[in-house]
């Protein structure tokens, strides 16, 4: 007995230290990271744990996979006292945990979640040998058999060494309440041999849970101590809100003023623990619409990287970042983008947010990315060359296309749309058209209809005119927070001057913005999306199209609509009044891009087209319409229906509608 | 105490704008230019020239144009003295350190910067302030302090741009085809019509996104921005990222089988039809008119 403490002892203080040296060296990694407000939210926070960490919420929207892991997850909780009954019982064979080791029922739950695991370890290695999905691509795949290996070892020796105590009648509770334990005990005969193997079965349980927990901080396998405190920490608020950058907080001293990421001492915490958290099970890569259309991005392959780097400089940025810090010479850290991550990758991501709704443990790939891209345009000034014309037309034409603020309103004359000059009393709804839907002429049509209804309903709406300016969406999300940003404050200051309080906007890219984006600015609104009107105006029958049974329409979700904002019902309503609805097999918050999210509408596309794919989808489900809430989408689609000469025609929920006779 | 100007000619007007600006700083301004001799333009046997000649007349500042050439040459002289440089100012302060404001981030925001280091070393931001012509240009010849390292990078030849063809973004007319052209054998017309007037080829994006035409061809708001006399524009619609980078055209030809096509809210002249019809009855006719 003396000699089983000193050896549980030494193995503890082992396998404790090995752990602990790791663990201060993450958590001092965390606490060099730039800052980053995370603060507030507590009652999301508390059911982002119970749904996605206890109830597995995101791991089960795939159900097979997902089982697995809430086996293996949930037998981890259930067995958890069982390491201490263990080592209590390796020290001393007839000694257990008061009040738990001779409970029968708990016998019997360490029982069936011992077998859980094991069915879950054996179904995950058939997954990963046999069935072999592509999302596991580029993962370390000899790092997760070694885990499954060592789970395995831990449960198989549990249940022998529960088996074999009660073939020597040292079980502290009634045989029968662990019936698969008492089945394996029949193996074993009351001899000397099952002696031996009794303290070598508890032995092995033990050292292999001990080498587990050494290992586990250096693994990937580090998202069980992480993701818990990943997802606490994760976005509460919209997804489609970006982390403002502060070049003018006073309270932010100026060597602290972030440009993005440039090295691993750029990022901010929780990017830090972004990259602890990732298990690299490939979820994100699986949805994403630049790898599935031949791009070199993987949004997996993005936090691989990011936390390579942070490992690898991970101790020069500590010292950087320490209080004792300074005086000598400052370490030399790698650049990220082109060793991290590379280039081409950064400049691929359309911001869709696919892979951030994706992954299980509440890692947000899209801060990484635009993160790098912020760093590229702002201090490097390195991005693609095409993109360029838009941020300078922005500037100097406070649109992406470089149009003459003058015509902004051409689309209304004759339309009788009030443009609300400076002084005019304001109006119940402002009536945000935005660039797009100002100017392209395939997009157009989305205003000319919406006002047309407004008016036809009898709402109170103006418009800003030439006063309208671009809300920065595409330069921010280029990685441009200056341009962003004086656009912003110029957009508040008009809208707050005019004493504007609610905002109709055409493009989900506006909405997101003005809605989620400018209260950052001192811009407060209720923002709501001209489908959200037009479905209420319709259900108050103040709008009345007449439904067309024969017209089958399918709906594309923007994702800056379905998924950032989680406005599913009422373009769908406003299709189901005109028309026969049928989805598509990608719809609602799991839509397909249309590929120009992300400011990738100025971009040029490499490889296979996203919005050809989206459109054969569409083109499969046998509608002749091919329904749109956004104008980007409406562009983007309507090219890929022309490239693929699709017998679809696309158009915008308030065409639809007009369509139908609602503004007669 | 002098301020030493690189004057690319004395007749370059952003040299002239730079002896000005220099002015501001107080000290006699001595301007100088560079007898290259057979050497041509060698941005490091210049700058070292302009080290030499410095030091020989006790200059506290040097200062370039900012143009392509100054900036190159100034940037030398900034590694070889191993002293900071402010390049394109727009104003500029005498004092230590010097005060300039320059210009940042192409041209979106002016920067107050204090610039440190002697001499001081700074180019001036073209029409920051007007030219007027310079008193006196003092030439020097390479100096016997450049090396054969500074002497070689240097201009050895100089030839005409362009290999043959005619380049997009400077070409007087344009000949564009789009979708409506079906193949990247159906260009053959589109050529043949550029090659009778001279023209460039150009194409939308949906023919680059086809592969039928490299991206070097595409016109538009992430191709090629043009502005040439005629514009003809075959089986393109007139998406808004094709007009982006066609607006600057003096006139615009669109031939389209669709008449509703937006193209033609923006044509000067127009076509309903069949560019495979029409194109290649406007070469035949050219063809007649030249026999």
């Amino acid at each position: 007995m003396v000699i089983g403490a000193v050896a549980l002892a030494a193995a503890l203080g082992v396998s404790g230290w090995l752990f602990t040296t790791r663990v201060e060296f993450l958590v001092s990694l965390i606490r060099a990271g730039a800052p980053l407000d995370r603060s507030g939210g507590r009652e999301r926070r508390v059911r982002n744990e119970a749904t996605i960490v206890l109830g597995q919420r995101k791991l089960l929207q795939r159900l097979v996979p997902g089982l697995i892991h809430a086996f293996i997850f949930w037998g981890f909780l259930v067995l958890g006292p069982t390491i201490v009954i263990a080592m209590i019982g390796a020290v001393s064979k007839h000694a257990t945990f008061p009040w738990l080791g001779d409970q029968g029922w708990y016998a019997l739950l360490d029982d069936i979640f011992a077998v859980l695991v094991l069915v879950g370890v054996v179904s995950a290695l058939y997954i990963r040998k046999v069935v072999r999905p592509k999302r596991f691509d580029g993962s370390h795949l000899g790092e997760a058999d070694l885990i499954l290996a060592m789970i395995a070892t831990i449960v198989i020796s549990l249940l022998l060494w529960h088996a074999s105590r009660i073939a020597l009648g040292l079980n502290e509770w009634p045989r029968h309440w662990a019936p698969v334990s008492n089945l394996l005990s029949h193996l074993f005969a009351d001899n000397q041999t099952t002696r031996v193997l009794e303290r070598v079965f508890v032995w092995i349980h033990v050292l292999t849970i001990l080498a587990f927990l050494a290992y586990l901080p250096r693994s990937k396998h580090l998202h069980i101590a992480s993701a818990a405190f990943n997802v606490w920490y994760g976005r509460t608020g919209p997804g489609g809100k970006l982390e403002t950058l502060r070049f003018d907080d006073p309270s932010v001293p100026e060597d602290e003023i972030r440009f993005g990421a440039g090295t691993a001492a750029d990022l901010t915490w929780k990017e830090v623990l972004d990259t602890y958290s990732c298990t690299e099970c490939g979820r994100c890569q699986d949805v994403c619409p630049a790898f599935a259309t031949g791009k070199t991005l993987s949004p997996k392959l993005v936090i691989m990287g990011l936390r390579d780097q942070v490992f690898a400089d991970g101790a020069s940025v500590i010292r950087l970042r320490g209080s004792e810090a300074s005086g000598g010479v400052e370490p030399e850290l790698a650049p990220l983008a082109g060793n991290a991550v590379p280039e081409e990758s950064i400049w691929d991501c359309v911001t869709c947010g696919a892979c951030v709704q994706a992954c299980p443990v509440s890692i947000e790939h899209i801060d990484h990315i635009v993160d790098l891209r912020r760093h590229l345009v702002m201090v490097e000034s390195s991005f693609p060359a095409e993109a360029e014309p838009m941020l300078r037309d922005i500037e100097r034409a406070s649109n992406p296309w470089g149009k003459s603020q003058s015509d902004r309103a051409e689309w209304a004359h004759g339309l009788g749309v009030r443009v609300l000059e400076p002084g005019d009393p304001a109006p119940e709804y402002l009536y945000w058209v935005g660039c797009a839907t100002s100017f392209d002429e395939r997009a157009r049509a989305t205003a000319e209809n919406t006002a047309k209804l407004l008016r036809k309903a009898g709402v109170d709406f103006a418009i800003l005119g030439p006063r309208e300016a671009c809300t920065g969406d595409p330069a921010r999300r280029i990685g441009n927070e200056y341009v962003f940003q004086a656009f912003a404050e110029q957009n508040v200051a008009t809208l707050n001057e005019a004493g504007v309080t609610k905002i109709i906007a055409n493009c989900p890219h506006c909405f997101n913005t003005l809605g989620n984006e400018y209260p950052d600015f001192g811009g407060e609104y209720e923002v709501i999306h001209h489908s959200e009107v037009l479905a209420r105006l319709v259900a108050e029958g103040r709008l009345k199209p007449q439904r067309d049974e024969g017209l089958r329409v399918t709906y594309h979700d923007s994702c800056y609509l379905a998924r950032h904002n989680d406005v599913l019902a009422p373009p769908r309503e406003l299709v189901a009044a005109v028309g026969q609805p049928v989805e598509m097999q990608r719809s609602g918050k799991q839509t397909f891009c249309c590929g120009a999210g992300g400011a990738h509408m100025w971009m040029e596309e490499r490889a296979s087209q996203i919005n050809d794919n989206r459109v054969r989808e569409a083109a499969a489900t046998g509608a002749s319409t091919l329904a749109v809430a956004c104008p980007f989408c409406t562009v983007m689609l309507d090219d890929g229906v022309q490239g693929a000469g699709a017998e679809l025609r696309v158009a915008d929920v308030a065409t639809l509608l007009v369509q139908a006779g609602a503004a007669d | 105490m002098t301020t030493l100007v690189f004057v690319e000619s004395a007749e370059d007007e952003l040299s002239q704008q730079a002896v000005v600006m220099a002015g501001s700083l107080g000290a006699p301004v001595s301007a100088v230019s560079i007898d290259t001799g057979s050497l041509g333009f060698a941005p490091a046997a210049w700058a070292q020239t302009l080290v030499d000649t410095a030091r020989e007349q006790g200059a506290t500042a040097i200062i370039a144009p900012g143009s392509d050439r100054g900036n190159e040459v100034l940037a030398h002289v900034a590694a070889k003295l191993d002293q900071p440089m402010a390049a394109n100012c727009t104003a500029i302060a005498a004092g230590d350190p010097v005060s300039v404001t320059r210009v940042r981030w192409g041209g979106s925001l002016l920067e107050e910067a204090q610039l440190h280091g002697s001499p001081a070393l700074l180019t001036t931001a073209a029409h920051a302030v007007a030219a007027e012509p310079i008193a006196s240009v003092q030439t020097v010849a390479i100096s016997d302090g450049v090396s054969d390292a500074d002497r070689a990078v240097h201009v050895s030849e100089t030839v005409p741009a362009g290999g043959g063809g005619v380049s997009l973004a400077d070409a007087d007319v344009v000949v564009s085809g789009g979708r409506g052209v079906g193949s990247a054998e159906g260009f053959s017309v589109i050529e043949e019509l550029a090659a009778l007037l001279g023209a460039a080829v150009g194409c939308s994006r949906a023919v680059t996104s086809a592969g039928w035409r490299p991206h070097s061809d595409q016109v538009g708001q992430t191709g090629t921005k043009i502005s040439p006399e005629i514009y003809i524009a075959c089986g393109i619609s007139g998406a808004t990222q094709h007009m982006a980078g066609c607006k600057g055209a003096k006139h615009l030809l669109a031939i389209n089988p669709d008449g509703e096509a937006s193209i033609f809210s923006s044509a000067d002249y127009g076509v309903i039809g069949d560019l495979h019809e029409v194109v290649p009855a406007i070469s035949a006719e050219i063809r007649k008119v030249r026999g």
